[in-house]
């Protein structure tokens, strides 16, 4: 009774551990436990992949990832990383409007160190 | 927007002329992915197809009203309102990744920095520029590199960079520097770069052979109208 069940769990294997059931139990076992922590990694791969996603649509418009999820922050914007990824595929005039708030919000570390650098500068020359 | 028209024109059949319900999502979401002045362009010519073939079918979604309440469970979301773009995470057919329709980009290598040059090729050739990327998908472009003679490395690297190989036998080491694979198969250098930057496996063996190298300033590939590779590497330039 239990062999049936194990050879319905085994399909697709590769050779014996589809057919033999010493192999196949083992395999089964290993591929039930793979699959419990898979469900856990997927989630994990999938906001990866939603970064990757979104850091691509970005640099498009000169912005990296960072830069834009911190003027998102910055402006309250709670769209998920799901959703950005999305939008930046089938609606690119949208996702442009998000970059360039974000870019207003923050516009970035670089333009801010030459900002303080510059009123630094100033201030030496005023004292 | 345009766009917004675009997507909420499901009912419309995509250019591929098939009466399945999937279709409809999947061309609207194909013509926005190019960028936003291609898309423009594309939207229109789309709609003007779509004017064309709606004189032959029509793809519907199924509309419930017209079905019994107490039948209304055997249809689908997906038949009912068209597949749910929103909720999940896009993945792409095998209609959006045909290597007939990929761009094929050139690039002289003439004084670049090796390095840096691969680098960019091997973002372009796995895709990883596009918002579409998908790792287990070859989304990438083809590119062509030209003048792969005169690349450039910084440095002694030119006598001090080693090239190994091994025949598998014992004592069957060879090592070459830099300037001696230059001088016997310069395309190596290049395509040895770009290889270890790609992924390692059957997807990445099979990007590798979208790369082409060629040693002198032209190539074979004028019917597949190459575009410049655009460089953002402020140091990919060898000043000397």
């Amino acid at each position: 009774m239990n062999k049936d069940k194990i050879f319905k769990l085994a399909k697709g294997f590769r050779g014996r551990a589809k057919n033999c059931i010493r192999i196949a139990r083992e395999r089964v076992e290993k591929a039930l436990q793979y699959s419990y922590r898979d469900r856990r990694n997927k989630k994990r791969d999938m906001r990866s992949l939603w970064i990757q996603r979104i850091n691509a649509g970005t640099r498009l418009h000169g912005v990296n990832y960072g830069n834009f999820m911190h003027g998102l922050m910055k402006e309250n914007i709670q769209l998920n990383r799901k959703v950005l990824s999305e939008i930046s595929m089938h609606e690119p005039h949208s996702f442009k409007a998000l970059v360039d708030i974000s870019r207003t919000a923050f516009p970035g570390n670089k333009s801010s160190v030459v900002l303080l650098e510059k009123k630094a500068f100033q201030l030496f020359y005023e004292w | 927007m345009a766009l917004l028209c675009g997507s909420t024109s499901v009912k419309f059949p995509s250019s591929s002329a098939k009466s399945s319900i999937s279709c409809p999502k999947n061309g609207s979401a194909k013509s926005s992915f190019v960028g936003f002045q291609v898309a423009l362009s594309k939207s229109c010519s789309w709609t003007s197809l779509a004017a064309n073939s709606r004189r032959n079918f029509q793809v519907r979604s199924q509309d419930l009203s017209v079905v019994p309440l107490d039948e209304r469970w055997m249809f689908e979301e997906s038949e009912v309102n068209g597949p749910d773009i929103w909720n999940k995470t896009w993945y792409p057919k095998a209609a959006d990744h045909v290597n007939t329709d990929k761009p094929w980009y050139i690039v002289d290598a003439t004084d670049k920095i090796l390095g840096r040059l691969a680098s960019t090729i091997a973002i372009h050739i796995r895709g990883k520029n596009l918002a579409t990327y998908t790792p287990s998908v070859d989304m990438g472009a083809f590119v062509i590199v030209v003048n792969a003679d005169k690349v450039a490395v910084s440095g002694k690297k030119r006598t001090q960079k080693l090239y190994r190989r091994h025949s598998g036998r014992p004592g069957g080491m060879k090592v070459e520097t830099f300037a001696q694979l230059q001088q016997r198969i310069p395309e190596r250098i290049i395509e040895h770069a770009v290889r270890g930057m790609l992924p390692k496996g059957r997807l990445g063996r099979k990007l590798f052979n979208h790369l082409k190298v060629y040693k002198g300033s032209d190539h074979p590939h004028e019917a597949q109208k190459p575009t410049e590779l655009p460089i953002r590497d402020k140091r990919i330039q060898m000043t000397r």
